[in-house]
């Protein structure tokens, strides 16, 4: 999952930074309204966190002009206006949620993990897919009931093909997702992972549409 | 005595009985001028007709109302009293003819003799009964006045009083305000005589009004400021928390020393502004040399200019130039000048620190080669908490608020413009006094 921070303050975006990567997302971090358009044009991101009190261009500014392209990502605003007619407005210009600094960080990752679930048009937290299920939320993989250990990357992976299984996803596109823009990418590194997946989970569950990409085959 | 009140009624009591005395002099002095042609004629009238007479035993008819206490005395040829109509101790000697006026130890006589066939025929009067005529004349003036006086003070005393009722209403008025409602006061309904007091208050209540918005507005601005800070810390620390290895650990206990360093920082500068705002007690105005400080704000910013690996130098400094004011407030606002310099220009830039006197005033400067800042900002900069765009050191935003508040303290103008090398010039110019 890829994630956009829109952020002014460097401790705070630093911060936000590691700690959500150790959750496992890549994060793209800009501390101003400027480069937000750059970054947002530039690439699709499963979720935007917002800070409204930009230098330059504001962050409401921002998510009006994302909503009137018809840009659906799921915005959740950070901000330490917390009066209500704030809140009412930030929702209503488009936000999916918004949450008042200071705030913590395992609140945060579990709005994020809901409004990616309400993005998949899932209700409940975990994504099912026949025998084999993944929590977003405890990093659990399960199939058949037994537990399966992977790494950061591997969860990934295996996370953004499950979000719309029989649906291949490109190289390209799982490096997208999987890594910052900082992040050095070996040239083979997504097939490394998708080959350690096939060891864990037997080679059924990951597919290779050739030429196209990788699927998690649906269930039913 | 502050009673308006009593003051008035006392003034004009006062200056009613002064007339009245004045009145009533004038009038005893106008009678006793009657009364001397009245009885000096009668005098005469008396003397005259006892001459027509026989003596002996007319004298009496002519001298007529007792209580004027006529004395008539006649002598002849040799000085011995032929006639003498009440003898009196003290009858004064008739020196001449003619009227005269004689003192004896019973007082002042009016005294008119004549001559006639060897006899001098004395007719007198004490002057007495003329001042006791007089006196009565000028009683009768005073009297009304007298009996009328308690009345007149009563009636000052209400007719003021309902004149003053309009004060006490504006007190009340006054009274009814509180630091939430400090609307100005209605000049409608008070008297023309208390408008500028009027004035003054609303004058003050809007100076009140607009401090104690000042103050609000600083304070929910600080309130909101500190959320950042403090968010930093709490994701700070919650990296800490969740660090599993030493060296992420020790990153983490870094990076939350950072952002404590930070929020420090951002309160220490809350307070600094706080204390230059207007309306904060300051301590008494001493001559501070401009020199020293300039050397001394060098020195204390030399350890973070190296780290920074920026040339921080004290260029042309008079020793003699010196301005009236708060030291430990005038270090703050260079201190602040020369931080931001130091901290806004790229490694290996030039920062200079100067002061000097001209016509237009005392003036101390500090210049860097950094990227300046542009026009348009350059009036936004002094606001509270603003930030630029895609600044790396992240400041409280309070720095040239401070500087702005101590200047204004000092009646000193805080400029910005370009250093004649490119970069910033930060120039602030003490006016001279008078």
């Amino acid at each position: 999952m890829r994630l956009l921070v829109v952020e002014d303050d460097a401790m705070i975006g630093n911060s936000l930074r590691s700690g959500l990567r150790q959750d496992g997302y890549s994060v793209d971090w800009v501390r101003d309204g400027t480069a937000a358009e750059l970054a947002t044009a530039t690439t699709a991101y499963d979720a935007i966190l917002l800070d409204l009190g930009l230098p330059g261009r504001s962050g409401l500014e921002l998510l009006a002009r994302w909503r009137r392209q018809q840009n659906p990502v799921p915005v959740l605003i950070i901000t330490a206006r917390d009066s209500v007619a704030d809140r009412v407005l930030g929702l209503d210009t488009g936000a999916d949620d918004y949450l008042v600094k200071p705030f913590d960080l395992d609140e945060l990752s579990a709005r994020l993990r809901a409004l990616l679930r309400r993005r998949a048009g899932r209700a409940t937290p975990i994504i099912e897919n026949g025998p084999l299920t993944l929590d977003p939320a405890s990093h659990e993989v399960r199939l058949d009931g037994n537990e399966i250990s992977l790494s950061a990357r591997e969860f990934g992976i295996l996370h953004a093909l499950m979000e719309a299984p029989g649906v291949p996803l490109s190289r390209s596109q799982l490096e997208d997702r999987l890594y910052g823009w900082q992040e050095e990418i070996g040239s083979n590194a997504v097939e490394v992972h998708i080959h350690a997946l096939r060891r864990k989970l037997g080679s059924d569950w990951i597919r290779n549409v050739r030429g196209v990409g990788y699927m998690v085959p649906r269930e039913t | 005595m502050t009673s308006i009140r009593k003051k008035l009624l006392f003034t004009l009591i006062g200056a009613m009985s002064v007339v009245m005395a004045i009145g009533a002099w004038a009038t005893y002095r106008a009678a006793w001028e009657e009364a001397n042609s009245i009885f000096d004629y009668h005098l005469e009238q008396i003397a005259l007709s006892v001459r027509n007479q026989s003596f002996q035993g007319g004298a009496e008819a002519v001298v007529g109302e007792e209580s004027f206490e006529f004395v008539i005395r006649i002598w002849d040829r040799n000085g011995l009293t032929v006639h003498y109509s009440r003898p009196h101790r003290e009858l004064p000697e008739v020196a001449r003819l003619g009227y005269a006026t004689e003192r004896t130890s019973e007082g002042a006589w009016r005294v008119f003799a004549l001559q006639y066939r060897g006899l001098t025929i004395a007719v007198a009067q004490p002057m007495s009964v003329r001042a006791r005529l007089a006196a009565r004349a000028a009683l009768h003036t005073m009297t009304p006045f007298i009996i009328l006086l308690p009345l007149v003070a009563l009636l000052i005393w209400i007719v003021v009083s309902r004149e003053l009722r309009p004060l006490t209403e504006l007190a009340r008025s006054v009274a009814r305000r509180t630091p939430d409602a400090l609307d100005p006061i209605s000049e409608h309904g008070v008297p023309a005589e208390t408008w500028p007091l009027v004035r003054s208050l609303n004058d003050l209540l809007a100076r009140l009004q607009t401090a104690l918005q000042t103050q609000r507005d600083f304070i929910a601005d600080a309130a909101h400021e500190l959320r950042t800070p403090l968010t930093a810390l709490q994701l700070q620390t919650q990296l800490l928390e969740r660090a599993s290895d030493a060296d992420t650990r020790q990153a983490a206990i870094g990076d939350l020393r950072a952002g404590l360093e930070r929020a420090t920082h951002v309160v220490h500068q809350l307070l600094t502004l706080a204390r230059a705002e207007p309306g904060a007690n300051q301590p008494a105005p001493v001559a501070v040399d401009l020199a020293d400080l300039c050397r001394q704000s060098v020195i204390d910013h030399t350890t973070l200019a190296a780290t920074r690996n920026i040339d921080l130098g004290l260029a042309e400094c008079p020793p003699t130039v010196s301005v009236t004011g708060q030291a430990e407030a005038l270090r703050t606002l260079l201190d602040n000048l020369v931080a931001n310099a130091v901290r806004y220009t790229p490694a290996g830039g030039r920062v200079d620190v100067r002061c000097g006197r001209d016509d237009q005033g005392i003036w101390l400067e500090v210049q860097d080669n950094g990227p300046g800042i542009p026009l348009q900002e350059r009036e936004r900069v002094f606001d509270r908490f603003y930030r630029r765009a895609g600044q790396a050191a992240s400041g409280s935003g309070l720095g040239l608020a401070i500087v702005q508040a101590i200047a204004r303290q000092h009646d000193a103008q805080v400029t910005l413009d370009d250093a004649p090398g490119g970069g910033l010039r930060a120039r602030v110019v003490f006016r001279k006094p008078g």
